[in-house]
């Protein structure tokens, strides 16, 4: 064991200088992609989102997913959607809410989902009164797929709008230009 | 794993490796970049901020322009005067024709396929027009069909807000969306 120390002692130390070189890019790297933003967004089959040359930074909102299978308000599964066909309009898949969850334009589901979305929004608002940037404020993050049609989407915002929501922002994905 | 046979060994040179990945690292940590989001803002016609007063300029009410969105184009209401300076030509008991037809002419078979470009050239003459008018507006109100993607939405609310380009001229950047029609 006396002999293996004195060999490592007289072995060549090791260099980290291109270690310490391997961090600091780590480390640039991970500063940038830290200011990204607070919401959180899950890309899969069923959400799409489309594209866009917007450049406003989303801010803190009640977060609505319109997926082709599922609405969901802050991350709980409220109403389910099933594909049909358009005679108007041959060979695209369209979405709905089933007839079964709805009458006429209002979704009770969805409605009451918005509602309680809204108390408590204005709950934390009303405890934090001095801070302008947390007020209720009737704001709403829409993350909605991209080949779902428009009547899908007013279905939401109609019920959205009839529990206090007036603020709409889409989350899209920011492309260059 | 004798004593005898490790003062043989040369000491690794791990610098090679440690070179190779420091060059992997930041190109796998680029390769799963996550994306980038961004919003657009909208708000509900019927309760969105009022217009501005008109008041002191009654004989030049405020731009309204309008963007309807079909299945067969794009039109454009509330502009006529600037989109065809010499007076439209009216088919009688026909349906006037989109104002920015498919590109094949036809019901339109996707995002592609409605023609982005002359929308935006006639938006830029119609807020050129505007300006010069001095009844100049940020506000567009869009009127989808119901059938529309989503995706062609968005896309429409891109033109209107500003042209495309490094300092895209700014359109119209306060969107309303109107419910459309069944």
């Amino acid at each position: 064991m006396a002999k293996k120390k004195k060999r490592l002692a007289a072995s060549e130390e090791l260099n980290i200088t291109s270690m310490m070189d391997m961090m600091t890019i780590i480390l640039v790297f991970l500063l940038k992609s830290f200011s990204a933003t607070e919401i959180t967004v899950n890309p899969s089959d069923n959400l799409k989102l489309p594209n866009s040359n917007a450049d406003k930074d989303p801010g803190v909102a009640i977060n609505v997913v319109v997926a082709k299978n599922e609405i969901l308000v802050d991350n709980k599964r409220i109403v389910g959607i099933e594909p049909y066909t358009d005679p108007d309009v041959p060979g695209q898949t369209m979405y709905k809410i089933s007839d079964g969850d709805r009458k006429g334009n209002d979704v009770q589901a969805l409605y009451s989902a918005f509602e309680t979305a809204a108390k408590n929004a204005e709950g934390v608002a009303n405890l934090a009164k001095k801070r302008d940037d947390v007020g209720f404020k009737g704001k709403i993050l829409f993350q909605i797929d991209k080949d779902v049609p428009f009547s899908l989407v007013r279905d939401v915002m109609y019920n959205a709008g009839q529990a206090k929501f007036a603020e709409f922002e889409f989350v899209v994905i920011k492309t260059e230009g | 794993m004798s004593d005898r046979e490790m003062p043989k060994e040369e000491p690794l040179d791990l610098v090679p490796i440690m070179n190779l990945v420091t060059i992997l690292i930041p190109v796998l940590l680029m390769a799963i970049k996550s994306v980038e989001v961004a919003v657009i803002d909208t708000t509900l016609p019927a309760i969105g901020a009022p217009s501005e007063a008109t008041e002191d300029m009654p004989d030049k009410p405020p731009l309204q322009l309008k963007v309807a969105i079909t299945n067969s184009g794009i039109r454009i209401l509330g502009a006529n005067e600037y989109l065809y300076p010499e007076g439209r030509a009216v088919v009688e008991g026909a349906q006037a024709p989109p104002d920015v037809p498919c590109k094949s002419n036809a019901r339109c078979k996707g995002v592609e396929d409605y023609d982005w470009a002359d929308l935006s050239k006639k938006l830029v003459n119609i807020k050129k027009g505007a300006q010069a008018d001095d009844r100049d507006s940020d506000a567009v109100v869009l009127m989808p069909e119901s059938n529309i993607q989503y995706e062609v939405l968005v896309r429409t609310m891109d033109i209107t807000r500003k042209t495309d380009g490094e300092d895209g001229m700014r359109l119209f950047p306060v969107v309303s969306i109107a419910g459309g029609s069944k």
